[in-house]
């Protein structure tokens, strides 16, 4: 079975004042297997983020189901929702979302400590993650004084921490620059080598030639998928672009 | 560009910021209104002319205001425009000059300075108006006190508003002025630094508490009291503000290296966050706890004025009407003949005026001071060879002692009765005047005279008037140069009836007086009116400043918790997306409880505990020398500004909660 399924997913706004309704989301169909690092990529207004948000459970969908791990995400009960997020999910955010109160360390550890997590645990497990980052200098610190890869690595960090199932990223070199948006990359590929599961949103071909398939979403439907085979980095880089060109030129075929 | 574009600009950056800003405008419109209203009582009545020691207190009262004020509006300034460093970093980089900059931030002081002295002014008004006339009305004083307010007031009030902001805008400009674009970019996001040697502001902030502690402990006399009490008020706030950016950085700090206690939810959450902004919770703490600390003293302080005198009304008085007739010129019979009649009089008029006599006590007495020694009464021979008190005897007659106690006792000619206050005699005779009397105890219910522990007493009932004409006249053979005294008669009774009935009830009987030449009559009801005539103002306005700053305890616990709750509210929507749930945010908010109740609290009765011996030395100006009295107050006080304050926390912190939700 596959970690994360989701079945004729739709997503219906009302306006609070009128009977006009806005699909977001229209009949989405997909799974993603254990293991697998996807890439989702679409227009601004395509439904990356609204599909994002209910995946994360922030949001509520208006007919369809997801399943994570083969549990429906709407039988789990708002009060267990938190800590649902907490253990089972990871979050990379666009813009960091790290708190200037806390020390980089304590970002990290953010999320265990939520979980009540032993003390003597906490070390344990954000050593390693650290090393494997290349923050283990910046501990002491805080998300002011150092850069925004420093930050988005930390963030990584924070998502890796609780070992979650899957790890949801929305935009992840979106306030990046490029060095650091490789850098990043190379960093997401390698925990994916490692078994983590990764679904990305991105604007970015760059960022997507990372992932070992890329579903390109517009108005609201799956619209066409890729796999990367044996290609090498730059040539999958290149059918990226050649469809995103191909499907944003209007071409008119639906599925 | 012109003025204009300044203003309107000016104006566009209040409103955008206006979450930081009407707290912020709230809280100066609150400290200014508090400035008004203590200055305006300067030139009140009753403190103008009531005490030349009254005036000087406001007057200090007024200054401790001010300054408070400063140092409120100031710092709130600063942490304010800490937040829009990179906003105002923005115009240095879009292009706009220092001097743009300066200007804009003049016309935002310009606009926010007039508001809140407008606002400050009329609050101060109306509030003042307002609770003038609730208190005169719910109090009832004999006087009335005027809320009045003049043009000097005003330029107080507007002075201070302008002195304060205009340094508030010079503060602003040099923050502006000395930093580079890029820093003030990042500016905002910083967390404050700890103060640099915060040891050695730890060590002055202890100075300051032990010296003004120390004036209070060394005062002897009221008037020094009055003196140095506000030398002693600026110590204890200075120490209070050092102590508080000294101490409780140092107590956060020290909560953080303690991984077993940090790292857990609630305590994660608070720490860090009362840690990023060190400075502005010391202040707001160290703020909230001088202001509990003057609500404590002055309602304390006016509690116990008023329950002390009630009490020594009590005591002077423990009848409504005392009657006292002086029998140095006076036969015992006629003596006899005014206490008879007097007493039937008094039950007339009462009858006449449909009352009836709940209580009495009437006796005949002469009283004696001397010693026992040798089983003989005597006057002190050595009056300057010991310190102590002589003792007071009190001789009546049998057949008063039985009205008194309701017996049937009677005496033969060598008997009496006797009562010794610390039974330290007990032969069983005693000789006074000639006559050896065989003792039997007195009843000690029939002891007219409250010795409250100060002296030695004794009463001896012997048969009759004549008895006690005999042993005077043996007494006084024995003093020189002492005028000799006669018996007196006492007469002290209560009627029942409102307190109008009875008033007039006490000015019929004052009529009576007339045809009792040597007598003397007192009612508590006029005793007290004069009391409350001379001093009511005094009760007055220490409610009524009392009032005044627990008000202004919420306002600016108000204030702490909005503009928190605004910085916060971003840090808790990220930890919501990680997985932070709803009653963990309720547990942080509670985790702080301890911090924001209980520190201010604590340190503020300790500031009191130690006000109180100067305060008590002033208290003796209203002729008020119990401890209990005050320690009762103040511990009522306390329990009752504990409760008033919490509630002020849960309902605040339940804005706070729903602020960051």
């Amino acid at each position: 079975m596959a970690l994360l399924e989701i079945r004729k997913l739709e997503k219906v706004y009302t306006a609070r004042f009128s009977s006009q309704k806005t699909t977001a989301l229209a009949n989405i169909d997909f799974s993603v297997e254990g293991g697998q690092f996807v890439a989702i990529m679409g227009e601004s207004g395509s439904g990356k983020t609204t599909l994002l948000n209910i995946i994360s459970t922030l949001d509520d969908a208006t007919s369809g189901e997801v399943y994570l791990g083969g549990k429906p995400l709407s039988s789990i009960r708002d009060k267990e929702m938190s800590a649902f997020r907490r253990s089972t999910l990871g979050f990379v955010f666009q813009d960091f979302n790290l708190l200037d109160n806390f020390s980089i360390r304590d970002n990290i550890l953010l999320p265990l400590v939520l979980s009540r997590t032993p003390v003597d645990e906490l070390e344990k497990r954000l050593l390693p993650i650290a090393e494997n980052l290349g923050i283990a200098d910046l501990l002491d610190k805080y998300p002011y004084e150092v850069s925004g890869g420093q930050k988005q690595r930390t963030a990584v960090a924070r998502a890796l921490i609780t070992e979650p199932k899957l790890i949801l990223a929305d935009e992840p070199t979106g306030a990046l620059d490029s060095k650091s948006s490789r850098n990043l990359m190379e960093t997401l590929k390698d925990i994916n080598s490692q078994g983590q599961t990764i679904l990305m949103v991105t604007h970015s071909v760059r960022a997507a030639s990372f992932a070992d398939r890329v579903l390109f979403i517009r108005d609201g439907a799956v619209y066409h998928e890729i796999y990367r085979g044996a290609e090498s980095p730059d040539d999958f880089t290149d059918r990226i672009s050649q469809s995103l060109t191909v499907l944003s030129g209007g071409g008119g075929r639906r599925e | 560009m012109n003025s204009r574009f300044f203003s309107s600009l000016a104006l566009r950056n209040i409103q955008a910021n206006r979450q930081l800003y009407i707290p912020y405008v709230l809280a100066s419109v609150a400290v200014i209104a508090m400035f008004h209203l203590m200055a305006s009582l300067l030139t009140n009545e009753f403190v103008r002319t009531r005490a030349a020691s009254l005036t000087m207190m406001f007057e200090f009262g007024t200054v401790v205001i001010a300054i408070f004020a400063f140092i409120f509006i100031l710092y709130t300034n600063s942490f304010l425009i800490k937040r829009r460093k990179k906003e105002i970093g923005l115009y240095g980089i879009l292009g706009l000059e220092k001097r743009h900059v300066a200007k804009v931030l003049l016309f935002e002081m310009l606009y926010t300075g007039l508001v809140s002295l407008g606002a400050g002014m009329l609050t101060g008004f109306v509030f003042g108006r307002l609770f003038f006339l609730l208190l005169n009305y719910m109090m009832n004083l004999p006087v009335q006190l005027d809320y009045s307010t003049t043009g000097v007031t005003a330029l107080m009030t507007a002075g201070l508003s302008v002195s304060v902001f205009l340094l508030a805008f010079l503060y602003n400009i040099s923050q502006f002025t000395f930093a580079k674009p890029v820093k003030l970019l990042k500016g905002s996001n910083e967390g404050e630094r700890e103060p640099k040697g915060s040891v050695v502001l730890f060590v002055l902030s202890l100075a300051f508490l032990a010296a003004g502690y120390g004036i209070s402990l060394s005062m002897d006399d009221p008037l020094s009291a009055l003196t140095y009490f506000f030398t002693a008020v600026l110590a204890v706030i200075i120490g209070t503000y050092l102590l508080f950016v000294s101490g409780s950085i140092f107590i956060l700090k020290a909560l953080k290296r303690n991984s077993r206690f940090y790292y857990r939810p609630a305590a994660f959450i608070s720490v860090s966050g009362m840690l990023y902004r060190m400075k502005q919770n010391a202040v707001g703490l160290a703020n909230i706890c001088i202001l509990s600390t003057m609500v404590m003293i002055t309602v304390s302080t006016t509690m116990t004025v008023f329950v002390g005198t009630e009490e020594i009304l009590e005591n002077q008085l423990p009848y409504e009407n005392n009657w006292t007739v002086y029998g140095a010129e006076l036969t015992p019979e006629e003596l006899t003949e005014s206490f008879m009649s007097f007493q039937d009089r008094v039950r007339e008029t009462a009858a006449e005026m449909g009352l009836e006599v709940t209580g009495s006590e009437a006796y005949r007495f002469q009283s004696f001071a001397g010693e026992i020694s040798g089983g003989q009464f005597e006057p002190r021979r050595d009056i300057r060879g010991s310190g102590d008190l002589p003792l007071f005897l009190q001789v009546i007659p049998v057949a008063d002692y039985n009205r008194l106690i309701g017996a049937s006792v009677s005496l033969a000619p060598d008997e009496a009765l006797f009562y010794h206050s610390d039974e330290s005699f007990s032969a069983e005779e005693l000789t006074f005047g000639g006559t050896t009397y065989r003792l039997s105890p007195a009843d000690p219910a029939s002891v007219t005279e409250d010795s409250q522990g100060i002296t030695e007493t004794a009463m001896l009932v012997v048969p009759d008037l004549l008895h006690i004409r005999r042993i005077s006249e043996a007494y006084y053979a024995d003093v020189e140069h002492e005028v000799m005294a006669g018996i007196d008669a006492h007469v002290a009774w209560n009627t029942d009836g409102t307190q109008e009935e009875k008033k007039a009830y006490a000015e019929a009987v004052e009529s009576l007086k007339a045809g009792y030449p040597t007598s003397n009559y007192r009612s508590r009801i006029a005793v007290t009116e004069e009391w409350y005539s001379m001093n009511g103002g005094f009760l007055f306005l220490g409610v009524f400043l009392g009032l005044l700053f627990t008000i202004g305890t919420v306002l600016i616990t108000y204030f702490k918790q909005v503009s928190e709750g605004y910085d916060d509210r971003g840090k808790f929507q990220i930890m919501q997306k990680v997985g932070l749930d709803r009653d963990m945010i309720r547990d942080s908010t509670r985790s702080q409880l301890v911090w924001m109740f209980l520190l201010p609290i604590a340190v503020a009765v300790i500031h009191v505990l130690f006000a109180y011996p100067i305060v008590r030395k002033m208290l003796l100006l209203f002729g008020i020398t119990s401890d209990r009295t005050w320690l009762l107050s103040f511990a009522t006080v306390v329990v009752a500004f504990s409760v008033i304050y919490f509630m002020i926390y849960r309902m605040t912190s339940k804005v706070y909660y729903g602020i960051v939700r």
